[in-house]
């Protein structure tokens, strides 16, 4: 596995915020290491969330199928 | 309410989230200033904080409507309850991951035994209870009754997690002015707000969700216990088709 090199990583996000408008007194001042680790904890905060989410939404989703199914089913044997 | 404008309703719900996903993501990305002192990782404050709101306002939605419950006794009201109290739990958790990953950088720790910390730990514990104590009660009615007490209960420390930061000097930051903050940026403000309305039109719309489940969940068993009474006058039982 190939582990990206921290420092480079954060001169790139830095670039990166410097190129998306970011003011250079705020991007350019914070060093790229420190970038870096911000990003991966926001990486991971973020992943959280998504997944967190996802994982519910399906969930429901997969629980409303079989409800409506097992309804479905129960009113054709009883006749209804 | 009528059923062409309830689905109009639940569509418009889902759109609009859809929609301002990317837009909340462009914003938070693309316009917020960076915040000087913590950097990049504040960012999680704009998913962080809304989560906040969604699980009180998940809670708040389980509190009345448990109180609506015991005082008119109708079953949608407890149905709106468990939908409120569930989604609570599930943003409630957000809030406690991402907490951690935010403080972990920024304080040097991932957990604190700050008020606030704590007193939401308590809430989320609270509304699990909920959530099993429905699970194990040996009926509907009971199961409505026994919850909505706790749910009452449980609101409780709302006001507390939400004054925790006034009333006991700790780490958490006090960053809205409602909060005793010193306010934010115009641009964050914004930002803010925009993933504030889109973390409640998802929580609308997935409440709108969880209590057709609900409701399907009843029919079910309604229909299951029909099938009991036709049984016992002669007809074959059915199953409840899940396994067919």
């Amino acid at each position: 596995m190939i582990l990206p090199d921290i420092a480079s990583t954060g001169g790139a996000l830095t670039a990166l915020l410097q190129a998306a408008g970011v003011p250079d007194a705020v991007a350019g001042a914070v060093d790229p290491a420190q970038v870096a680790r911000g990003f991966r904890f926001l990486t991971a905060a973020y992943t959280v969330v998504w997944v967190i989410l996802a994982i519910y939404i399906m969930s429901l989703s997969v629980r409303l199928r079989r409800l409506s199914q097992q309804v479905r089913r129960l009113k054709e044997r009883l006749g209804i | 309410m009528n059923r062409p404008l309830y689905v109009a309703l639940e569509r418009a719900l889902f759109i609009a989230t859809l929609l301002l996903v990317p837009i909340c993501l462009y914003s938070l990305f693309m316009v917020v200033p960076m915040e000087e002192k913590m950097g990049v990782v504040q960012r999680i404050f704009y998913f962080h904080v809304p989560a906040a709101f969604s699980a009180f306002l998940g809670v708040a939605v389980c509190a009345l409507f448990s109180a609506l419950y015991l005082w008119k006794r109708e079953r949608r009201h407890d149905l709106i309850a468990h939908a409120g109290a569930e989604l609570g739990v599930l943003f409630c958790t957000i809030v406690l991951l991402t907490g951690p990953i935010w403080a972990r950088p920024v304080w040097g720790v991932w957990w604190t035994g700050e008020v606030r910390l704590t007193s939401t730990l308590v809430l989320w514990l609270i509304y699990v209870g909920y959530l099993v104590l429905r699970q194990n009660a040996e009926n509907r009615e009971q199961a409505a009754r026994w919850s909505a007490v706790v749910a009452i209960i449980g609101a409780l420390d709302m006001p507390i997690i939400y004054k925790s930061v006034e009333w006991w000097r700790g780490l958490h930051p006090k960053v809205l002015k409602m909060s005793g903050g010193g306010g934010l940026d115009p641009a964050m403000e914004r930002t803010l707000l925009l993933c504030t309305t889109t973390f409640f039109l998802l929580f609308f719309y997935l409440l709108i969700q969880r209590v057709r489940a609900g409701r399907l969940q009843d029919e079910v068993e309604d229909l299951l216990h029909r099938a009991r009474q036709a049984h016992a006058a002669g007809a074959p039982t059915p199953t409840t088709g899940a396994d067919a």
